[in-house]
């Protein structure tokens, strides 16, 4: 436990000191600011580029256009950051042969995933509160939020889908000990998702529904009860991910 | 009892077999040299002692527990200093001692004294800056502060010296003498006066297995091979102290070059008499003349030829 600790620790100094926490923290800020403003901007800014002539009637943008982008811009831009960020979580250690002198004092290779996990899925927590937090302050100063249903709950999906695919980054990291392989296991996974919601039938089982249903959730066209195969799918599937990474770091030679 | 032994160990990577059926052991608070070319599998060896590589067949017991891969419980009574280094740049020695302690559960007051103390032992103490910034010397320096640690009973060093300056390599050889009566220690090398400096046992390895083990004294008893090194300066002289009657009796067995000579005897004074009673008479007057005692390098070739 005490070692697990000092790991955790150590995860959270590297982060602050090799620049991690501001990339996330800036990428974040800015999408939680660009979200409400896009949405309010929009309308003018079309007006402005409309050839003469061509009349439009453009809606008067809602809070509901603000997190519309909000679940458009985190899962696109916000999640590849996440993954390009922590795709060497693995492989700088590896390639530079530190956890060597790590695990020789001691150190059991299952903490070393849990602490990096651990510290992962706080940075990725913090940030997407943030993001949250701007965004829903300057929606509500912008707009009421009439006509909207379960906000918080669509906020969590997203958030439990972004720990699947740090759980995936895990197990990619392990698997090839290097980022890229790392990156081409975490983007294979979601293609794969995206090809399993082909089949109709697989639908509503499938995790993807967390990062791409937040919408329908929010217009009450699916209801909570909807996601519970998903949300069920997403943490066992975290948990495998999660087992396998640690039971392969235990055959794999550093 | 033996900190380390090792039994039937062996290790193929693919068909090439690196490590065929090596086992020796190595008592409480010897200084173990574990010599061999490269390539000839010394740091695969400490790998399996680690744990940090698996081995095909064999077993390896450090302080009377066994040695798991992948498994860190034996680790705990080893040091380990690596051929080079690895630490985190970002972090200062004595934070990085601070997370090694942690690591290994000693308290805090035992981190923080065993720290300073040991980055005084290493010289370490006033380099308060970050370790990316760290020359090669200083990371190698900080590698033993923090094998120490955890006052290991079994102190592992992969070629400590190999990459460094004079001065630095007699540095850390002073280290390890020092911790010497504390721990046992187990070192590779192919610098052979390094062994010289402070080993008392020494192996080496090739072809995957011992080529020679034992204290280094008696392995240079035995050894011993009489030869006198006649050395003149000039090719004239050698051809005619070789002449000479005297002395013909030994030449037959000497191994000659342009102008030295080795002479291979049982009876090294009595042929040193008659040597110099020869050389007297016929005014000849060597460069130099010595009586040649085994070395480790001529033991070294010997044995990997």
């Amino acid at each position: 436990m005490r070692s697990y600790l000092a790991f955790t620790k150590k995860e959270f100094v590297e982060n602050v000191r090799t620049y991690k926490v501001m990339i996330m923290a800036a990428v974040f800020l800015l999408l939680g600011m660009m979200n409400p403003i896009t949405a309010k901007i929009t309308p003018q800014l079309l007006k402005e580029f409309m050839p003469e002539g061509i009349e439009i009637t453009i809606t008067e943008p809602t809070a509901l256009d603000s997190w519309a982008q909000f679940f458009k811009n985190v899962p696109q831009m916000g999640l590849i950051v996440l993954i390009i960020v922590f795709s060497g979580i693995m492989a700088n250690e590896f390639s530079r042969g530190t956890l060597i002198n790590m695990l020789t004092k001691g150190l059991s290779r299952s903490t070393v995933i849990l602490s990096k996990f651990t510290m992962a899925v706080f940075m990725w927590t913090g940030s997407y509160v943030l993001c949250f937090g701007v965004s829903y302050a300057y929606t509500a100063y912008f707009w009421t939020g009439d006509g909207i249903s379960n906000i918080a709950f669509s906020v969590f999906c997203l958030w439990l889908f972004g720990i699947l695919l740090l759980a995936a980054v895990m197990l990619g990291s392990v698997l090839f000990k290097n980022s890229y392989g790392c990156l081409l296991f975490t983007g294979g996974f979601v293609v794969a998702l995206f090809l399993i919601n082909i089949v109709p039938k697989l639908q509503e089982y499938n995790p993807i529904k967390l990062a791409s249903g937040n919408m329908a959730l929010l217009t009450s066209e699916m209801s909570v009860s909807d996601f519970t195969l998903p949300i069920v799918i997403c943490c066992a599937t975290a948990a495998v991910f999660i087992i396998a990474a640690v039971a392969l770091f235990n055959k794999k030679q550093v | 009892m033996d900190t380390l032994c090792i039994e039937h160990l062996s290790k193929n990577f693919g068909s090439h077999k690196v490590i065929d059926d090596l086992s020796f052991t190595v008592p409480e608070h010897a200084v173990f040299g574990f010599l061999g070319q490269n390539g000839a599998g010394k740091t695969t060896t400490m790998k399996m002692i680690l744990g940090l590589m698996k081995p095909t067949s064999g077993s390896i017991t450090v302080c009377g527990e066994p040695v798991c891969y992948g498994q860190t419980k034996s680790n705990q009574y080893i040091g380990y200093l690596p051929d080079v280094p690895e630490f985190y740049g970002y972090m200062k020695p004595f934070e990085y001692l601070k997370l090694c302690g942690e690591i290994t559960g000693l308290s805090a007051m035992e981190i923080k004294k065993k720290s300073e103390e040991l980055l005084t032992l290493v010289g370490l103490d006033k380099a308060n800056k970050k370790i990316g910034g760290f020359s090669r010397g200083m990371k190698q320096r900080l590698g033993i502060a923090q094998a120490l640690l955890n006052e290991p009973k079994l102190l592992v060093c992969d070629e400590p010296t190999s990459a460094l300056d004079p001065i630095g390599r007699k540095e850390i050889l002073d280290i390890l003498c020092q911790v010497k009566g504390k721990t046992t220690v187990v070192f590779s090398t192919h610098i052979l006066s390094d062994v010289e400096r402070i080993c008392d046992r020494i192996a080496i390895l090739h072809n995957g297995k011992l080529a020679l083990n034992g204290m280094l004294p008696f392995i240079k008893e035995q050894h011993k091979q009489n030869g006198l090194l006649i050395e003149f300066a000039s090719q004239v002289d050698l051809q005619q102290f070789a002449a000479s009657p005297e002395v013909a009796s030994f030449i037959t067995n000497a191994t000659k070059t342009d102008t030295s000579l080795v002479i291979h005897t049982h009876k090294i004074e009595k042929t040193e008499s008659v040597v110099i009673e020869t050389l007297a008479k016929k005014q000849l007057l060597p460069l130099k003349m010595e009586v040649l005692e085994p070395t480790l390098e001529s033991l070294f070739m010997e044995v990997v030829q």
